[in-house]
């Protein structure tokens, strides 16, 4: 094995995969506007760039198949660009059908795993190349022939496109040279020297010539400083030049023209933002040097830049790729800050805190707590991405119409959540497509428009990100899951349930009520992934139905998995963390107050109503001798998705705090009834109840306390 | 991984510690740092040799009574105990040992492979080696150590063979 050649390639392909991503999340969308008629001539040639340049690395990384196929597609979408065959729906839809394709091949080839059978879909990419000259002849160019706008640099951009290296930049900003004959923001840098300058050796000439040497030449010399004739030392230097360089030499380079220059010279290098007038190249730095570049010449320059695409090589580097595991170092050692910091706080007295400037610090550790979180923050859409290409198979699969609407694409979520969220969100559209939406006919029959509506919003509210999935079906059949729940003896058949109540026994585990059990859904696993996950992250599941018009999930999700808000509690000489999104409110049990119902079981009164109770000592098996009478004790009524109210009794509350969530799993394994854990300000560790899991437990029957809104 | 062969390079750092009379080592390569004992927190549903999880510089780890783990009695803690942390399959651990002994080398010629020790797991001690023990007050003498292939050690697999 050549461990470190296939390491090092193996690297290059994850850069390879993760570009072909990008450029299928850029492809998809722009081809999903192509769908929703937004065809312009950008999208088209945003599209074709995409594919183009996953065509380009998967020839570098031997993918043939994906190679061939997306050469095939490129050769499509080239003629679209063109004109030559115009974007009508049909030709569309086949993009997009291409497109899932290629995700396919990507996925195919990322995997290892055998390509997709692409012969149809080849065939109808055939079929669009052989009729484009007789679609085009009729109607000749029935889109603008290529991407033109208003400075008429596009045409040059797309030749550079179509040759064949797969990045398809670098030449642009050359090209624009050679048009221009000037450099194109090109390097503008000022030399003066320091005035002893030459007595240290630093000869200013020299440095001009290698600037020259580079392709340099003097703009302009600021002889303002230069002193009459009888007051001049000439071995002092009195100028200031100015010097232009081709935009295509390194900063780096010309810095180390200027590595022998005395310190205190002035030296500034900078891009211009466009190029100045052509000046007369001046062969040396003559006293007499031609007044240069008027400003107003300058300003004239300015109104009339390059498009930006049009040379990217210019353009700034705006974003780098970092590796998210940096990232959680990153949060994990501020973590540790924000730790040290209440530590310095627990041990500081309040006077003692302000002279050492100890609140100024937390509030910088803090301000930086919130950038490195930002920093994981990513738009939600790259979870949505996925939801056009899964419909388009259901619709495909169910013969069902459906249009998406999203809205708040852009809403940012930390990357743990959106990671976590694809799941749900994928069971919810299925869920929404297949029970939901009715068929065509029967939409048509109940008055409503053939086609279904399924709108997909993210927002943020508070601490939370709202992610709903909303359908304008049929609604729930409250009838039939109440009746198929007995069936499955999830509920006793005289139970009282609301309608709320029974909306949610779609969630219960091992519930169905499809009546063919679908390739789609109807499993009957569906939902009770959704708010099992969803509960897992800290977050809920609401439903909301109304019959005949539609149905809408819900998914409140926290912002981040990294931070939350908890009450740390005691039992006997240990501290947890009770997630505070769990808590409903405290009780100081009276005697009598708590009352046994069985020898595993007890209930708590409240306000006239009955609550179950578990003891934390039995679920930590703490020893007899610690445990507390419950006079003795504080009762936390948690809310917990899965039973409803529950009392949890504890020994004492200490405090209210926010706390760095530690995951088990990274070095052990995770644990039952376990968020994680937490390090408290002292370095000791307290460990983060999973309320969820922790009462759910022998002994609580899942469906059986009611009255209470789940 | 191919490795080149030479005379001198297949030596090993070896840190040695002791679980009631007997003598194992660990590869040092694996170990992350060794800290005194401190009560671990406890977690609830473990096996009895995961004493509970420790603050480890800002990270949450377990740790683990290596005794039990391997079967033997469990160490008592006393004030030479100490906790060997140290890499497992990607993770952390840090390992309850009676007394650290020393750091050897050790040639990899002259371990032998392990016959079957009777400990649980027969993968778990990857070999044998003969070492000078350097003991306070008296003439070096000869001693066999037990080597250990903390990867072996997997806390994970022996939890998926509980809940079987």
């Amino acid at each position: 094995m050549s461990a470190a050649g296939d390491d090092g390639l193996d690297e290059i392909q994850g850069i390879f995969f993760e570009e072909c991503a990008e450029g299928l999340a850029v492809a998809e969308q722009g081809l999903s506007a192509m769908a929703g008629g937004q065809v312009s001539a950008d999208v088209i040639a945003g599209v074709f760039r995409a594919v183009h340049s996953i065509k380009g690395g998967s020839g570098a990384f031997g993918h043939m198949a994906l190679l061939a196929f997306s050469h095939r597609f490129e050769n499509v979408l080239d003629e679209v660009r063109g004109g030559a065959i115009p974007p009508d729906a049909a030709v569309t839809g086949i993009m997009l059908g291409a497109f899932d394709i290629l995700s396919d091949h990507v996925a195919a080839a990322q995997s290892g795993g055998t390509p997709p059978a692409d012969a149809a879909m080849l065939e109808q990419l055939d079929k669009l190349l052989a009729n484009k000259g007789a679609a085009a002849e009729p109607a000749p160019a029935p889109a603008e022939p290529a991407p033109a706008d208003e400075f008429g640099f596009a045409p040059v951009a797309v030749d550079l496109d179509i040759l064949d290296d797969p990045f398809g930049f670098e030449p642009v900003a050359i090209s624009l040279d050679d048009l221009a004959g000037e450099p194109a923001g090109g390097w503008t840098v000022r030399f003066g020297p320091s005035r002893d300058a030459m007595a240290n050796g630093g000869e200013p000439i020299l440095v001009i010539r290698e600037l020259e040497r580079m392709g340099g030449h003097i703009l302009d010399a600021d002889l303002s400083a230069l002193p009459p004739l009888r007051d001049l030392d000439p071995e002092e230097s009195y100028c200031v030049w100015t010097i232009g360089l081709p935009a295509t030499i390194d900063e780096a380079d010309i810095r180390e023209c200027f590595d022998f220059v005395a310190p205190d010279s002035l030296i500034d290098i900078r891009r211009q933002e466009t190029a100045p007038v052509a000046a007369p190249p001046k062969p040396e730095p003559a006293p007499e040097i031609a007044p240069l570049p008027a400003p107003a010449l300058r300003v004239v320059e300015t109104a009339e830049p390059a498009p930006p695409e049009a040379r990217p090589a210019d353009a700034p580097q705006q974003t780098i790729r970092v590796d998210l595991s940096k990232l959680d170092q990153l949060l994990n050692l501020i973590g540790e800050l924000v730790i040290q910091g209440s530590i310095l706080s627990d041990r500081l007295a309040p006077a003692d805190q302000e002279r050492v400037e100890l609140p100024q610090l937390a509030r910088l550790t803090r301000q930086i707590q919130d950038n490195v979180m930002s920093l994981r923050a990513q738009p939600i859409r790259q979870a949505f991405s996925r939801v056009p290409r899964m419909l388009r198979d259901l619709m495909a699969a169910t013969g069902k119409q459906v249009v998406l609407e999203t809205i708040g694409e852009t809403t940012e979520v930390d990357k743990g959540v959106l990671e976590k969220i694809g799941d749900p969100l994928t069971h919810m559209i299925r869920n929404a497509v297949d029970h939901g939406i009715e068929t065509p006919e029967e939409r048509l029959a109940a008055g409503k428009p053939a086609e279904g509506t399924i709108r997909l919003s993210a927002e943020q509210k508070g601490a939370r990100i709202i992610v709903r999935v909303a359908d304008d079906g049929r609604g729930i059949d409250r009838a039939r899951v109440r009746a198929k729940a007995i069936e499955k003896g999830i509920v006793s058949p005289d139970a009282v349930l609301s309608d709320e109540e029974i909306d949610n026994l779609i969630c219960a585990p091992g519930f169905s009520t499809a009546e063919t059990i679908s390739n789609i859904s109807g499993r009957g696993v569906g939902m009770d992934v959704v708010r099992s996950n969803v509960e897992a992250l800290g977050g809920r599941v609401e439903i909301h139905s109304v019959p005949g018009e539609g149905t809408s999930f819900t998914m409140a999700l926290p912002l981040t998995l990294a931070i939350l808000d908890g009450m740390i509690v005691r039992l006997a000489d240990q501290r947890f963390v009770l997630p505070l999104s769990n808590v409903v409110e405290t009780v100081q049990p009276v005697a009598g107050q708590v009352k046994r119902v069985s020898p595993g079981s007890e209930v708590i009164e409240l306000r006239g109503a009955y609550l179950p109770m578990r003891r934390a000592s039995d679920l930590f098996a703490i020893a007899e001798h610690q445990r507390r009478a419950p006079e003795e004790s504080v009762v936390i009524i948690v809310e917990s998705g899965v039973s409803g109210l529950v009392g949890l009794m504890i020994d004492t509350i200490e405090n209210r705090r926010e706390v760095v969530i530690k995951s088990l799993e990274d070095n052990l394994y995770p644990i039952r009834g376990l968020g994680g854990a937490t390090i408290l300000g002292d370095g000791s560790i307290a460990l983060i109840l999973d309320i969820d899991a922790l009462i759910v437990s022998p002994g609580f029957n899942k469906f059986a306390p009611k009255g209470m809104a789940a | 991984m191919s490795r080149i062969e030479e005379p001198g390079i297949d030596e090993r750092k070896v840190v040695t510690f002791t679980l009631g009379n007997q003598l194992f080592g660990i590869d040092m390569r694996a170990i992350v740092e060794i800290r005194e004992w401190e009560e671990p927190t406890p977690l609830p549903g473990v096996p009895p040799y995961i004493l509970g999880v420790t603050n480890l510089r800002g990270a949450v780890v377990p740790v683990v009574g290596l005794a039990e783990r391997l079967g033997w009695t469990p160490s008592p803690i006393h004030a030479r105990s100490c906790v060997l942390v140290a890499h497992v399959g990607g993770k952390q651990a840090g390992f309850l040992v009676d007394e650290l002994a020393d750091i050897v080398v050790i040639n990899g010629a002259d371990i032998q492979p392990a016959p079957d020790t009777g400990v649980n797991e027969s993968n778990v001690v990857s070999g044998l080696a003969r070492i000078e023990r350097r003991q306070l007050g008296s003439e070096a003498n000869d001693a066999m150590v037990l080597l250990l292939d903390l990867d072996a050690i997997s806390l994970v697999r022996q939890i998926a063979d509980i809940a079987a």
